[in-house]
């Protein structure tokens, strides 16, 4: 582990510590496993630049497959988490084949059509297994020390997987592979042209994204012991969209601090602000036309300017050494 | 049969009014807009303020509603839209996508989340071939007709028509003539948020009236404009006659599957024919 992953898995892991007595276990809990979710969009989003309004599919997945697997298969919850995991790649890297070659708006729409899509799927044909709209509840036994169904359990192991989840994308971002994604959202053409096979790649990170998301889906799952087909909304995309963009796309600090923030707006706001869907609104406005770089690009653009300003000061300090 | 292809070709028409303003944006300003059904949704609620206000006379109470749109579509086109030319897609987006949640939230704030009844305005049944059709329907559809052929007239004889149409196939040429695009867009804009609102005046006593209704349909709407292509007109009006009539022919067999199949459509559409903006 480098000095750099070290110490940004150590402030996501005091940080969450740290705003935990101030909010609650429970809702902390859910602010985690949205991040995870806001991380996985970012890969695709802020990374590759390819913007989803489909992405809750892949979140949907994964808590329906696991919650399937809870109840009807075995109570085993780890390994619900991995069958949730692994749906949902497979069906990142089927779908993947075909979503991947598109750009721009029509990767957006068809995402959103396959969204739909599952939204139905599990909502009315799969009504038997899934008992449509009303969903169903589920129960996972404890494996070894791990009982899901205390609060401090979920919330540490959620904790857990979302440093992990950090710690594994920090490293996919910052290697090569990382890089070719991002060039890739840059100019794609270029990236062709100097021989690589950008599709491949394109449709690595979908699958990866997908799973990230099926990981968020299967907690989401066992968070609430809960599932129903809100979970994979068509319309609750925006909120990954808006996590994203509040926090600073590109950048997986972006995430997290997005991800937390639109909790907080979401889940605090509505309680003193009737009308917090308009300051959201407003909120997003400013963001778009006045701070595109979000929370976080803000933030580093600060600190560039004081780091600039201290060499400044430090070679001026020099000269009048010398002179 | 026919019933169902008369209530296909009922949504095929009010899909066609409210697409029409979102395919043009898309297709000349490469904008996607959210906020479009924003005006669909502002026009239905005028329409029931209105409603009790004129009580009978639907036909003023609808025409004052669509008029009232323009001018808030006219301030959402000046101080939204108009910034985000050339903007990358994801913060046009985001952008409209903000307005749409702000007007949302006003109207909850002036009329309330409760839903709104309104009833069949004419309430009369057509008696044909010992099938009976209400008037109602067999209307909007005669308007969508009217309208596609006024639409047809505007875009090739009059001069704004005539612009507009050279500025979907080149925004730049049209430019270097030294016409300014812009201001012919504004124009196009408040044009067709009207006729959105015109569509959701025709749509509401058919369906229910609720603060995001709007939102549901506008996903409707984009599969209209990708099946039909960004801005070709005739394009649009075959494509949202089409879906209109998959899905009455699908709710006709399968209700819940009805919107799903259009979604299922756009996905086929988007695999072979990919649009790239």
């Amino acid at each position: 582990m480098r000095e750099q992953e070290l110490i940004g898995v150590l402030v996501i892991f005091g940080g969450f510590l740290l705003i935990t007595p101030v909010l609650s276990v429970n809702r902390v809990t859910d602010f985690m496993i949205f991040c995870i979710f806001a991380m996985s969009f970012d890969l695709m989003y802020g990374y590759m630049g390819r913007l989803s309004f489909g992405h809750l599919l892949f979140l949907g997945t994964g808590a329906y497959c696991s919650g399937l697997f809870l109840k009807y298969v075995s109570k085993n919850p780890l390994l619900a988490i991995i069958v949730g995991i692994l749906v949902a790649g497979l069906l990142g890297m089927l779908i993947g084949l075909i979503i991947v070659r598109t750009t721009g708006a029509c990767f957006a729409l068809i995402n959103l059509a396959f969204n739909h899509i599952g939204f139905f799927l599990v909502l009315s044909p799969l009504r038997k297994i899934t008992n449509g709209e009303d969903g169903f509840g589920i129960h996972a036994s404890p494996f070894g020390f791990l009982n899901f169904s205390s609060r401090t359990t979920m919330y540490w192991f959620v904790l857990i997987c979302l440093v992990l989840v950090f710690y594994l994308l920090k490293r996919v971002t910052s290697s090569p592979f990382g890089i070719l994604i991002r060039s890739i959202k840059e100019d794609e053409t270029r990236v062709k042209f100097l021989g690589y096979n950008t599709f491949l790649y394109k449709w690595v990170t979908f699958v990866l994204a997908g799973s990230a998301a099926g990981l968020a889906g299967t907690l989401t799952a066992l968070n609430y012991n809960y599932v129903n087909p809100n979970v994979m909304d068509v319309h609750s995309n925006v909120g990954a969209v808006f996590a994203c963009l509040i926090g600073g796309a590109g950048s997986l600090y972006g995430a997290i601090v997005g991800g937390v923030s639109y909790m907080v707006i979401s889940n605090y706001l509505p309680i003193y602000i009737q009308r917090w869907e308009m300051f959201l609104g407003i909120a997003l406005l400013m963001i778009i036309f006045r701070f595109q770089k979000g929370i976080w690009g803000y933030l580093q653009s600060v600190w560039e300017y004081v780091e600039r300003r201290k060499t400044v000061l430090r070679a001026m300090g020099a000269g009048a050494v010398k002179r | 049969m026919i019933h169902t292809i008369v209530y296909g070709f009922t949504i095929g028409a009010i899909l066609y009014f409210i697409t029409i303003g979102l395919s043009l944006t898309f297709g000349m300003m490469r904008v996607i807009n959210f906020a479009h059904t924003l005006t669909y949704t502002l026009g239905v609620y005028m329409l029931v303020s209105l409603g009790a206000l004129f009580k009978g006379y639907f036909v003023i109470a609808a025409m004052i509603a669509v008029v009232v749109v323009i001018p808030i579509s006219y301030l959402i086109e000046r101080y939204i839209i108009r910034r985000l030319y050339g903007e990358s897609l994801d913060h046009t987006f985001i952008a409209t996508f903000a307005v749409a949640l702000i007007g949302v939230d006003t109207i909850k704030w002036i009329w309330g989340v409760r839903p709104y009844p309104l009833s069949d305005p004419i309430g009369e049944y057509l008696m044909i071939w010992g099938l009976t059709l209400p008037i109602y329907r067999i209307v909007i559809v005669m308007i969508a007709i009217l309208l596609f052929i006024g639409l047809e007239f505007f875009f090739r004889k009059s001069i704004v028509g005539k612009i507009v149409v050279a500025a979907l196939e080149d925004k730049d040429g049209v430019g270097c003539l030294g016409i300014d695009v812009d201001h012919y867009f504004s124009i196009v804009f408040m044009m067709g948020s009207a006729l959105a609102a015109l569509g959701g005046v025709l749509y509401a006593p058919i369906s229910s009236v609720h603060p995001y209704m709007g939102l549901s349909i506008l996903l409707l709407c984009f599969a209209v404009v990708i099946v039909g292509g960004m801005g070709n007109l005739r394009g649009t009006f075959v494509s949202a006659l089409a879906l209109g009539m998959v899905m009455a022919v699908t709710a006709r067999y399968w209700s819940q599957g009805a919107e799903t199949m259009v979604f299922i459509v756009m996905a086929i559409v988007l695999i072979f024919r990919p649009i790239d903006i």
